[in-house]
């Protein structure tokens, strides 16, 4: 999103305006929503906390900084939500892998054309992606999948940027470990 | 990594629009809520400043009603 018209949505969403709203709805729900829903690796969940973010944007409309950065701001409330729910639910960020609902089998609704279709790398991805601990896996979609420039990123998980520099060359390591041992592969490599 | 493309997905179309009205139902009664607040506000200025004009009117008629007076007598 431009950044001359994104000030312009964030001035009329401060006056209350629902088209600003619908505009800025349009342009990130469906971002927020794939965020959230690789982090918790459940479509209930994820639609849950989509709700209560835009939810909160909306009653604090009035409050934003005129600057305000719309994807940062939304992302880092996002962020901040499953970070909620999960000390709300006593789950352990880590050990969320372990929950019966797989990612992502259960969370795209797409017909078998498009099943067949998914790109071989793109499937990998994704897997790699499940495996990682939900701190890797934030860091990286919200650099590499969603773009947010380092500093961005810093502000979103509340680190110093040298903290996000250090912490995505980690992720980025462990990604390329977990695509390599991506289970299909070594079963393929074994057998 | 800087490549990452990851399919972008969203949310059930039911909840898609339920999370659209109540947001905009959100914005329509903070706005109300300000207009509200507004015209409130401005109240005072609704019934003050008539009554300013009238009464300097009024001033300015006795006045000049009573220096005619004088001008007679």
């Amino acid at each position: 999103m431009e950044r001359e018209i994104e000030l312009r949505l964030v001035a009329r969403l401060k006056a209350g305006d629902a088209a600003a709203f619908e505009a800025i709805y349009e342009a990130f729900r469906p971002r927020l929503f794939s965020f959230l829903a690789r982090l918790t690796r459940r479509r209930d969940v994820a639609e849950d906390l989509l709700e209560e973010t835009w939810l909160r944007l909306v009653t604090r409309a009035g409050d934003l900084s005129d600057d305000t950065r719309l994807g940062p701001w939304l992302f880092t409330v996002a962020r901040n939500l499953f970070a909620s729910w999960c000390r709300h639910r006593a789950v352990d960020e880590d050990r969320i892998l372990d929950f019966a609902l797989s990612w992502p089998g259960l969370l795209p609704r797409e017909s078998p054309f498009e099943s067949a279709a998914r790109g071989e790398t793109e499937r990998r991805l994704e897997a790699a992606l499940a495996r990682l601990a939900p701190k890797d896996r934030e860091i990286l979609l919200l650099v590499a999948g969603e773009e947010l420039s380092p500093s961005e990123a810093a502000a979103v998980l509340g680190l110093a940027p040298e903290a996000v520099r250090k912490r995505l060359q980690r992720a980025r390591a462990r990604l390329a470990l977990e695509m390599d041992e991506e289970p299909d592969l070594v079963q393929e490599k074994v057998g | 990594m800087s490549e990452m493309r990851l399919r972008v997905h969203d949310a059930d179309p039911v909840r898609v629009e339920r999370i659209r009205s109540r947001c905009v139902a959100v914005l329509e009664r903070r706005r109300r809520e300000v207009e509200a607040h507004g015209s409130r506000a401005a109240a005072p200025r609704g019934w003050l400043e008539p009554a300013v004009a009238v009464g300097l009117c009024a001033l300015y008629l006795a006045e000049a009603f009573a220096r005619a007076l004088a001008v007679f007598r």
